[in-house]
């Protein structure tokens, strides 16, 4: 087999409320290697957030194929897709979508919860400390920054140590700072091997990527490879 | 640990709506409570009588009147009673038939009639036993001052009585009584005994009855010559069933009743056996339908419980999404729910016995109180039933609102935010 880890073919979305059938995806086709940092951008509606949500398992797609790691998705039955949200991928969402009174840690070790791994409690401090929230262990969730709340969500994406973290404008709301602070949380990863996808706006953040996918009204107007990738400078580096 | 996690989480997610769980688990409580209370109670009169039934003794034959064409059971009896009818036709003759043979010990006659009291100027009214002097023996009671009637009262129509206590005390207060005359009818009667204490003995407060002979209650208060009943005592229980044909034969010709056919009969021949057995389904269907009634508060609580779920599930469809955005299973959503569900009639369950219990010994201590000896009794099997049921209620009545949960679609839970 290639090292292909997604490959998506004619790709369609369509919402259906109460007879208004809302058309978003029309047709998409590219594929993601293992190991690669793809960032996709595009302007606000545009259906990057439904296409994440369908990339990871969260959303079904309406016709075309989703070929992960050699399987045709459609193939899948619920509790298939409930093990790969749980073993294979991270999502990061665009709002945090903590639960909110419930400390850092258990919002952290959550996916956890549905795991049968064994070590959850050192995986859990693992996470917390790769996005350098330690000292908030025991926070309530609603008692932290909206980059603290950025980076627990990013800790319990990647808690499972998935093979792929998708990552929906992650920072989006955050000032230049706490952008860096996340953006070398991902170099990390992506260093150690997981493949990333990340939603952004900013041609910037894009640019730490290896490649960019520009989407407009549903359909992929641009695929380019970065040239030189952009690393977050030492000086910026956490801790 | 993979039993003990949704357990906590359970807990976790109740103790965050204290109150509402606390008014859910209320509703538990109050409905297994009841059902308990109703249990013991049902199992403390069930004691009470049994005992009562067996403090006679299992060798005695019972013959009492009734109207003809009448089933056996006292109800129907008492209803013709009351309807004006009075059967005359059992005497102290019948009685001394039945004395006569072989494996009858002996026999305690009675008329019972209702006379007012004089003493001093200071009147009441009291029930009165016309009978003899195996009375004592009947009742398990025993005299307390003076002494008891005889068979030389019972010969001479001798106009002498025997006192309750409570009527003692209410006729003479705390002074001498024995040896002092009542008036009866005008007439002197002269007190020979007064019974110890005994409180409420088969639904009667037997401190206030008086005793006086049967010959004289017939002759010289009622001018009658039949009884109400007659008890007979066997040598032992091993002659009951013969005893029960044959006293039914010589009643029979006695009493000129040509047709073998106990609806034709004008009395009526009961074993202590057969009393017993008859209270026991009796009372036994009692309980059941007061159990079946105290359910229904079982199933308002559950109902309560579907209620709360109901609002739990739509309040946290956010944590659902969340949850299955993260990798839990359908499975795992719907144990969740059901084990908060379980967790709640569980606890609700533990208390509600403890409540129900508490009603019921409290209910005993005061019967006590008034003199029913009513033992407090809780059968094991009845709280184990109970809490089971509980369970199970929690578990049906949450399972609708966990496969709501459960069914919920992440990306759509989470747009609920
Ligand atoms: N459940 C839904 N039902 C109907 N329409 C929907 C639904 N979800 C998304 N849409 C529509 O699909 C389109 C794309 O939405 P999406 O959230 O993917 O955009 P986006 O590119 O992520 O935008 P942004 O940059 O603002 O996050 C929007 O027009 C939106 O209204
Ligand atoms: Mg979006």
């Amino acid at each position: 087999m290639d090292n292909k880890l997604i490959d998506i073919q004619d790709l369609k979305k369509e919402f259906v409320n109460e007879e208004v059938v809302t058309k978003v995806l029309h047709g998409l086709n590219f594929s993601i290697k293992k190991g690669e940092y793809l960032a996709i951008m595009g302007p606000s509606g545009s259906g990057k957030s439904t296409l994440m949500h369908i990339l990871g398992f969260l959303d079904k797609l309406t016709t075309g194929k989703y070929i992960f790691d050699g399987q045709d998705i459609t193939s899948f039955d619920e509790n298939k897709l409930a093990s790969i949200r749980n073993e294979e991928v991270g999502f990061v969402f665009q709002q945090f979508n903590l639960l909110s009174k419930t400390s850092v840690y258990e919002n952290v070790k959550l996916p956890l919860t549905y795991s049968t791994r064994l070590d959850k409690d050192k995986l859990t401090e693992e996470a917390i400390r790769s996005v350098g929230l330690d000292h908030r262990s025991d926070f309530l969730s609603n008692q932290l920054s909206g980059g603290e709340k950025q980076r627990v969500a990013i800790a319990r994406a990647i808690v499972n140590q998935p093979k792929i973290v998708f990552a929906d404008e992650p920072t989006g709301n955050l000032d230049t700072k706490s952008g860096t602070q996340i953006m070398e949380i991902f170099e990390r990863l992506n260093d150690k091997g997981h493949t990333i996808i990340l939603v952004t706006h900013e041609q910037d953040t894009a640019n730490h990527a290896d490649r960019i996918i520009k989407i407009r009204d549903g359909l992929i107007e641009s695929d380019i490879k970065v040239e030189k990738r952009r690393s977050v400078k030492e000086g910026e580096l956490i801790k | 640990m993979k039993f003990l996690f949704p357990l906590k989480t359970a807990y976790g997610a109740l103790s965050k709506h204290k109150v509402r769980t606390a008014l859910t688990v209320l509703g538990m409580i109050i409905g297994i409570g009841s059902v308990i209370m109703v249990m013991a109670a049902g199992e403390g009169i069930k004691n009470y009588v049994t005992d009562q039934i067996s403090s006679f003794g299992t060798n005695i034959i019972q013959v009492e009147v009734k109207t003809p064409n009448v089933g056996k059971t006292s109800v129907q009896n008492a209803t013709s009673m009351a309807q004006g009818l009075s059967i005359t036709t059992l005497t102290r003759e019948d009685a001394e038939a039945l004395s006569k043979l072989s494996y009858v010990d002996k026999v305690n006659v009675g008329l019972i009639g209702q006379e007012v009291f004089n003493y001093e100027g200071n009147t009441k009214t009291a029930l009165i036993f016309g009978t003899d002097q195996n009375f004592l023996d009947v009742y398990n009671m025993v005299i307390g001052e003076g002494y008891f009637l005889d068979e030389t009262h019972v010969d001479s129509q001798a106009r002498v009585v025997v006192l309750g206590i409570g009527i003692k005390e209410k006729l003479f207060g705390k002074s001498q009584a024995v040896g002092k005359n009542v008036k009866i009818r005008n007439k002197n009667y002269r007190v020979i005994g007064v019974l110890e204490e005994k409180g409420i003995y088969f639904g009667m407060d037997m401190d206030s009855v008086t005793m006086i002979p049967v010959t004289t209650i017939q002759k010289q208060l009622m001018g009658v010559d039949h009884l109400t009943y007659a008890m007979s005592w066997l040598k032992d229980d091993s002659y009951i069933d013969r005893g029960i044909d044959e006293f039914t034969e010589i009643l029979r010709t006695r009493h000129d009743i040509e047709e073998r056919n106990p609806d034709k009969y004008d009395f009526s021949v009961t074993s202590m056996q057969e009393a017993m057995g008859m209270m026991d389904s009796i009372l036994g269907g009692i309980s059941l339908l007061l159990i079946a009634i105290a359910s229904i508060s079982l199933i308002v609580g559950g109902v309560g419980i579907m209620n709360i779920m109901y609002v739990s599930v739509s309040e946290r469809t956010y944590e659902i999404g969340l949850r299955k955005a993260v990798g839990a299973t359908s499975k795992n959503i719907m144990n969740q729910f059901l084990i908060e569900a379980g967790l709640i009639t569980f606890g609700g369950a533990i208390v509600g016995v403890g409540v129900g219990a508490l009603l019921a010994w409290l209910t005993a201590i005061i019967a006590q109180s008034q003199g029913i000896e009513w033992r407090f009794s809780l059968p094991p099997e009845s709280v184990i039933i109970s809490v089971g049921v509980a369970v199970a209620i929690g578990l049906i009545f949450g399972l609708y609102p966990a496969k709501e949960a459960a069914k919920l679609d992440p990306i759509e839970a989470l747009r609920q935010n």
